[in-house]
């Protein structure tokens, strides 16, 4: 799984390619539009302004005289035309006609020497801060030069708005991309989120779950695989927990066989020699024992192969724990006062199972259960505790699985438990939709203290009501 | 230990297992019982005709008639207290079983201690045993305790021992709640952890003979969270 925090999941991961793709196509889309719209808008002012200095020169080459003098240029310059934005710097032998704001200080030198080499120029340079078109041409005819300086703000001004468009729009595609990459992601992923959730069913004990048929070829093949997997899972669990089941079964006839013929040489065990009568306690003993082993077996192959069912009637869980503790002498009840009755649907078979299996194992394991204490509120929890050495912390789980008796089950309480007990505890509360757990005693003293919680309005996985 | 609640106590048994069948036998007589047994539902019904029993085990498990078919034509004799025995653990046994007429279940294997204490309790019942009032009148009902009769609007109505005997604690109780626990240890012998759809049948039962229209019951009501009670 997931787990490892630094990892994106892959629909994240998706849904990241799509936004970088988008971003990468966007941004090679804008730059390009940007530098094409460039080229063009500037190549045809560029166009237009060099048009406009040739027309210009030529005129004023016609109305200039070799008499002219600076002082006849503004008249002249005045008639010339005009663009927006341009202005006109003319040289006439050592003078100058500045336009407004703009010298001849600021034409690019290159240029300026160009033309005194008497030759046509144009540069696209930086005049006073912002980039200019500035052609120059020398009129040859007289010791005179024409310089149009034509701005490019209007265009820079374009272009800006351009840009901010293509930011705009290359930010709104990354976007578009992710939300169509997590779609896209989530669309892909559906099939396998339901593979997911089948597979979660079938662990948590829903054996019979399938995949429904897939639309798409490719994804068909997967659910057929997997239904199969399942398939042949189910069957062999079921085998499994047929078989248990057969066999307790089978074991019930030759068992009520024994405990009648035990019953009659413990009605006569008068007449039974010493020897006798001991090996017939022993036998009692472990009758009483098998007797239980395959009761416990019959109920945990009843869970495996998913026929356990509750027989559901009301219980009031305050008479049904004074029923319990009455049972044993040195037990006490502890009830909250204001609690006179609490009564719930539930299997009191299985609960009075489940009880006794506790106080069992508290016998077995803890010197016997002390007090059973009634707590309830959302749900109910009904604790079990006992003055013995508790449970170590790493056992805590593990005492629940069959045949698992901890460190403890060796060496005390001299056998005699099926070791499926608790295992039946945990399997009766899941059915009754609660759970079970073992933990400290909350006064502080060595000890186990066994917690069940049964919900207040349960919630059956099966239930059977017989009304 | 040994209770001789008469010698004529005659026991049916009817269990196609030979082993289970002369193992219980030999247990049962050694309570001082007259045991009878038989392997079949057709043997059954030709031993019960010959002779009725005080008791009748049935096994729920038998080859050609099936007990429940046995327990519904014995029924049909008379209100001889049945016991049925099922190997099975689910409960639709059961209640089948108690449907067809069965008065207490076992579950195999059982103990033969276990069986004793059921069919004393299933004798007990069959004396009227100690009834505070001759005559309880609810409603349009009129039980006679000590003679084991009922009446509903003055014609008598037929009830096996068990279901008069519930009758008559719920009629005793004059319209207090009884739990399901209360019956089941006043009427079956059972503690507090005896199973209680033995009452909840047995009430299904009695209803189909007592109330006017068993699906709204007006004299024996259910209380829910509570139990049982009679009502006028």
């Amino acid at each position: 799984m997931a787990d490892d925090p630094t990892r994106l999941g892959l629909g994240n991961r998706i849904a990241m390619l799509f936004a970088i793709g988008g971003l990468l196509v966007s941004s090679l889309l804008a730059i390009s539009t940007m530098v094409l719209t460039r080229r063009q808008l500037v190549e045809s002012r560029e166009a237009a302004a060099a048009a406009m200095a040739v027309g210009n020169a030529t005129r004023l080459s016609n109305q200039l005289t070799p008499d002219s003098t600076i002082e006849d240029l503004p008249t002249i310059a005045d008639s010339l035309t005009r663009v927006e934005g341009g202005k006109r710097i003319i040289r006439l032998g050592d003078d100058w006609l500045p336009a407004p704001e703009l010298d001849r200080d600021d034409l690019p030198p290159i240029l300026v020497q160009r033309l005194a080499q008497r030759s046509a120029g144009q540069i696209l340079a930086p005049v006073r801060g912002d980039s200019h078109f500035v052609v120059g041409i020398p009129l040859t005819a007289f010791d005179a030069d024409y310089y149009a300086v034509v701005d490019l703000v209007e265009i820079e001004e374009t272009l800006e708005d351009l840009q901010i468009v293509l930011l705009g729009a290359g930010a709104a595609t990354t976007i578009l991309a992710a939300i169509l990459g997590w779609w896209a992601s989530q669309r892909t992923l559906r099939p396998l989120r339901r593979v997911r959730s089948a597979a979660e069913a079938i662990a948590g004990g829903h054996l019979d779950t399938r995949l429904a048929p897939q639309a798409d070829p490719d994804l068909d093949r997967l659910s057929d695989s997997f239904n199969e997997m399942a398939s042949a899972l189910e069957e062999r669990i079921y085998r499994d927990a047929r078989f248990a089941s057969d066999v307790s079964h089978e074991l019930r006839s030759p068992l009520t066989t024994l405990m009648a013929g035990v019953g009659v040489l413990e009605a006569r065990r008068n007449e039974l020699s010493e020897r006798s009568r001991t090996a017939l306690d022993l036998l009692i003993a472990d009758l009483e024992r098998f007797n239980r082993l395959v009761n416990d077996l019959l109920e945990i192959s009843g869970y495996d192969a998913g026929v356990a069912s509750l027989d559901l009637t009301e219980v009031d869980v305050v008479r049904f724990l004074e029923a319990t503790v009455a049972t044993n002498a040195t037990l006490s009840l502890s009830v909250p006062s204001a609690t006179q009755s609490l009564v719930i649907d539930a299997d009191k078979r299985r609960l009075a199972r489940v009880m006794a299996n506790l106080l069992d194992n508290a016998q077995r394991y803890g010197g016997g259960a002390t007090v059973v204490t009634l707590e309830h509120g959302e749900t109910i929890q009904i604790a079990v505790e006992d003055d013995g050495p508790g449970i170590p912390k790493l056992e805590r789980q593990q005492i629940f699985d069959r045949f698992a008796r901890g460190s403890a089950g060796g060496s005390r309480g001299g056998g005699g438990g099926t070791g499926l007990g608790l295992s039946l505890v945990t399997e009766d509360l899941r059915l009754h939709g609660g759970r079970v757990w073992a933990e400290d005693r909350p006064d502080g003293h060595a000890g186990a203290r066994f917690v069940l919680e049964l919900p207040l309005s349960p919630t059956y996985t099966n239930s059977e009501m017989n009304h | 230990m040994r209770q001789h609640l008469g010698v004529n106590t005659r026991i049916l048994i009817v269990e196609d297992d030979e082993r289970i069948r002369t193992a219980v036998r030999m247990a049962l007589e050694e309570e001082g019982w007259e045991v009878e047994e038989t392997a079949s539902g057709e043997g059954a019904l030709n031993a019960f005709t010959r002779q009725p029993a005080d008791v009748v085990l049935i096994d729920i498990m038998l080859p050609g008639i099936d007990g429940f078919e046995v327990c519904r034509s014995i029924r049909r004799m008379g209100d001889v207290p049945i016991v049925m025995v099922t190997a099975r653990a689910d409960s639709h046994d059961v209640v089948a079983g108690l449907e067809a007429g069965a008065d207490d279940y076992l579950r195999k294997p059982f103990d033969p201690k276990e069986l004793s204490a059921r069919i004393r309790a299933l004798l007990r019942r069959t004396r009227t045993g100690d009834v505070p009032s001759p005559r309880i009148q609810v409603g349009q009902l009129e039980v006679l305790p000590e003679e084991g009769v009922v009446r509903h609007a003055g014609i008598e109505i037929h009830l096996t021992r068990t279901e008069f005997r519930l009758l008559v604690e719920l009629a005793t109780a004059e319209g207090r709640v009884l739990s399901r626990e209360d019956l089941l240890e006043r009427v079956w012998g059972y503690d507090y952890f005896g199973d209680g759809r033995l009452v909840d049948v047995h009430v299904r039962r009695l209803r189909t003979k007592i109330e006017p229209d068993p699906a709204n019951p007006r004299y024996v009501m259910t209380v829910r969270g509570m139990g049982y009670k009679l009502q006028g």
